[in-house]
């Protein structure tokens, strides 16, 4: 699609590409929001929004580019999660080390899992992805202790109050958790980025797009695929970290759920999979929706959000199959040629 | 023929009760357009896949400047400097043509603005500087068989495979192909055939090699082994050949 | 163990498989003949479960007896989802098969609807069919046999051989299995592909239909049912091989009795876990199960 065309980046008269200076600009005047506005709500929303944009990136790291459907995704946030919080209560230790340790468990599992699984094409992936998760999820939600770790079954954990601090990573405001999540989603997107033009990502992409032509061409797809799941599984757990340390409160249900992976892959799907920003735009799009249904209808109607959700996934799959940010970047380039920015 | 870039001995290979390919030897030297020939059935991809690592041989060697690749991986055999198209040319469908040529770059070095250099000159190589924004998918066949060809040329061997070339182009697009491949040759680069397309093969090869039911048949110059009865035989059968003697 | 014990876990495993082996026939079918894989079965059995239910509590009408709603209603639903939410999706391909990506997606969505739609008109609460007969229970030597479940078991086996005798012989099922083998191939030789695809999907659901009205007399019933049925169909359907109908019975039967001995000896927390664990294992070891083709 256009949209991932690499020739010819349009530069700026300062010499940096137009999409970065776009980049800054909207997260530099995202940024600007919490100064501006004092509204609780709106901040809550946001962070949900930046949130959810952070997970689907995350997921669509790996899975927009290898072109599989992973619906295992919230295992790892719930890794991430659970690790955090029990290094915190039980060891004491900072959530923001406790979250590396959580992340580096993470990408341990998914290796271990995704080596043999990744030889698996189309829905068999997909449902042995739910498989694994559900069975963490399962066995999390009927363990009380384990050896000696109180994992407290399904009733989940709860972050013990610390105080406004940095090192406990608890705020009393809102304001310190939108800028930590909007940091980590540029750094996300920085990082999709950047793999989209290395080598790796042109294997990956290689490889979704023909295997055996991508093997003939010298790329072996399992250290490939490994490696973008490991650092997908990875930045997903600190998101899982991200979420408990935000609520104070962990469970099975919620962090490690197969609602948490359909959010994820349907965000980026209907966002448009394998691009920068696609994920954004799904959360951007989607969010606000469940947040709304959640908030102002209360809790009368419990399903509503996820109904939206399947209308639109539905509608995408047959109109849009490459994501609503498809027809957007066909918009950009159209603008962009006609500065006649094109050598 | 001066220097032989690749050596195959004796290579077999069964499927369950069926002798695909046996005890195939032969050889294609330094700078050559070998043509790999046989009917339909003869066991010349499977051939072609055991070389270029797509099939494991169970038994004989494949030495390739002299080192065994054998039952080495796809990826590997590539690295080692055997780069192949396919029989259905398999273009990566939703990336444009400069990024597919670019993709076979990254083979041999991690030089992005290298690669890119590379993949620009190999469009216009192909001839399709004007394309090189568009979606493979949107391709004509012809141009995706073209595609594929620079994109295994992006990976700079020393031998390309080709499993053929020409099926189901007009005449002026093989016309087209054989040229190309000629260049190819030019750039110093072995080429290995599979056709089964005679007359394709007979223009463009230095040298033919015909297989029939697994089996090396005939070894030689074009116009020698097209008038040879077992050639004949395979291709015709055998009332062809006695009606002519 | 008590030998009587066990031996009385098993039977009640072959029933209950049996009936887990007839929900998931139409999952088998619909892969096997379209390879779309209906990530809303279960959510298609939720509502017939429903159908059946609201039959008995508004109208009086015996579970039994809903079959004569459910069926047609079922059958009505899947022709309409397939003809018009999948079949544009299969129009757009142009390869042979769907991409089996955007097909899943596609009915991931149609759960989605389901799921949440029933669970904002029915709520979140558990349900049930209270008859005010008894049935008698056979028994099998010493091992009384449940006679709903027996019903339901017995039922899979018919619709199993029914549908396997009717594939091979009816004008409408060879047209399927030409279908199956080559869509393009069967519209060439005049046969109506959409028309199939949509009588498949229909008849997918429509056993479906029945199941829902055969296990209402003993199931609790709450929107989120369909999700623990449709992952036990998944799990069914890849032991027993996909696209496979005896395989379906076959392997219901096999996760039934193992369901059934394992709960004997561990949590039912572990049987879950292992029962995902021999999915799982069946995908990465044998991915065409035990009754499909290689």
């Amino acid at each position: 699609m256009n949209t991932r065309t690499i020739t010819a980046t349009p530069r700026s008269a300062a010499g940096l590409p137009l999409g970065a200076l776009a980049a800054g600009l909207g997260f530099g005047c995202v940024a600007l929001v919490p100064l501006l506005v004092d509204d609780p709500f709106l901040i809550h929303s946001l962070i949900m929004v930046l949130f959810f944009a952070y997970m689907a990136s995350s997921w669509n790291f790996l899975c927009g580019y290898v072109g599989q459907l992973s619906l295992g995704h919230a295992m790892f946030s719930g890794v991430g999660g659970y690790v955090s919080v029990l290094m915190f209560t039980q060891l004491g230790l900072s959530p923001w080390i406790g979250m590396l340790f959580g992340g580096l468990l993470a990408a341990g599992l998914s290796v271990l899992i995704g080596y043999p699984t990744f030889r698996l094409k189309g829905p068999y992936f997909t449902l042995t992805t739910i498989a694994f998760a559900e069975i963490v999820r399962i066995w999390v939600e009927n363990t009380n202790d384990f050896i000696g770790v109180p994992l407290k079954g399904a009733e989940g954990l709860v972050v013990p109050a610390a105080g406004d601090s940095l090192w406990a990573f608890q705020f009393s405001s809102k304001t310190p958790y939108f800028y930590i999540i909007l940091a980590m989603l540029a750094l996300v997107m920085l990082a999709t980025r950047l793999m989209e033009r290395s080598k790796l990502g042109y294997c990956l992409k290689a490889v979704r797009g023909d295997r055996d032509a991508a093997e003939a061409l010298g790329i072996n797809p399992t250290p490939s695929t490994l490696a973008a799941l490991a650092i997908s599984a990875f930045m997903t757990a600190l998101g899982g970290s991200f979420y408990a340390q935000f609520f104070r409160y962990i469970n099975p249900e919620r962090n490690m759920g197969l609602e948490l992976s359909i959010d994820m892959a349907v965000m980026t799907i209907i966002g448009g999979q394998g691009t920068v920003a696609g994920p954004l735009l799904g959360a951007l799009i989607l969010t606000p929706i469940s947040e709304m249904a959640r908030s102002h209808l209360g809790g009368g109607l419990p399903g509503l959000h996820l109904v939206v959700y399947g209308l639109v996934l539905m509608a995408c799959v047959l109109y849009f199959p490459k994501g609503a940010i498809a027809p957007l970047g066909r918009l950009a380039k159209r603008l962009t040629d006609r500065r006649g920015s094109r050598p | 023929m001066t220097t032989t870039i690749l050596d195959v001995q004796g290579i077999s290979k069964r499927f369950g009760g069926v002798q695909a390919v046996k005890d195939l030897s032969f050889s294609v030297g330094k700078g050559e357009i070998l043509g790999l020939l046989g009917p339909n059935g003869a066991g010349k991809t499977t051939a072609f896949n055991m070389i270029a690592g797509y099939l494991r041989p169970d038994t004989g060697k494949v030495l390739f400047e002299g080192k065994d690749i054998a039952g080495k991986r796809p990826w590997d055999v590539c690295k080692a400097g055997i780069a192949r198209t396919f029989q259905l040319s398999k273009p990566f469908g939703d990336l444009n043509v400069i990024e597919n040529l670019m993709v076979g770059g990254f083979c041999r070095t991690g030089d992005r603005a290298r690669i890119r250099e590379r993949a620009e000159w190999m469009a216009d190589f192909l001839g399709m500087g004007r394309q090189r924004e568009a979606e493979a998918n949107n391709l004509t066949a012809f141009d995706r068989r073209k595609l594929e060809l620079g994109r295994a040329l992006c990976t700079e061997p020393r031998l390309l495979l080709m499993d053929e070339v020409v099926a189901g182009a007009t005449p002026s697009e093989a016309g087209e192909m054989v040229e190309l491949v000629r260049r190819i040759r030019d750039m110093g680069i072995s080429v290995l055939i599979v056709e089964h397309v005679m007359k394709v093969i007979m223009s463009l090869s230095d040298r033919v090699v015909v297989l029939d039911y697994g089996e090396l048949i005939a070894d030689g110059e074009p116009q020698r082994v097209v008038a040879e009865p077992r050639v004949l035989k395979a291709y015709f059968g055998e009332r062809y050949v006695q009606s002519r003697a | 163990m008590d030998p009587l014990i066990l031996s009385f876990a098993v039977v009640n495993g072959v029933l209950l498989g049996g009936i887990y082996g007839g929900v998931a026939l139409g999952l088998s079918l619909i892969f096997g003949v379209l390879r779309v894989v209906n990530f809303a079965h279960g959510s298609f059995l939720m509502l017939s479960l429903y159908i059946a239910f609201w039959c008995w509590s508004l109208l009086g009408l015996d579970p039994y007896l809903s079959v004569f709603v459910t069926v047609p209603a079922m059958f009505g639903l899947g022709y309409f989802v397939q003809s018009v939410i999948i079949s544009p999706l299969i129009r757009r391909e142009r390869a042979l098969v769907v991409e089996p990506l955007s097909a899943l997606l596609l009915t991931a969505g149609v759960f989605l609807v389901l799921d949440n739609l029933a669970l904002m008109a029915f709520g979140p609460n558990v349900r049930a069919v209270q008859v005010d007969y008894y049935l008698p229970s056979p028994m099998l030597g010493p091992i009384p046999l449940n006679p709903q479940r027996l019903i339901g078991a017995l039922a899979a086996v018919l619709v199993a051989l029914g549908l396997s005798w009717w594939l091979r012989h009816s004008h409408m099922g060879r047209a399927i299995r030409a279908t199956a083998q080559n869509r393009d191939a069967a519209a060439l030789s005049g046969i109506n592909v959409p028309f199939v695809y949509a009588v498949t999907f229909g008849i997918g659901c429509a056993v479906l239909g029945l199941f829902g009205s055969l296990i209402a007399p003993f199931m609790p019933i709450s929107p989120s049912i369909g999700v623990a049925f449709g992952i036990k169909s998944f799990i069914v359907v890849v032991l027993g091989g996909l696209g496979s109908i005896p395989g379906c019975i076959v392997g219901g039967m096999v996760i039934g009795v193992f369901e059934a001995v394992a709960s004997q000896h561990i949590t039912a927390t572990s049987a879950a876990i292992g029962s995902l664990g021999l999915f799982i294992l069946i995908l990465l070891v044998r991915p065409q199960g035990i009754m499909g083709r290689a």
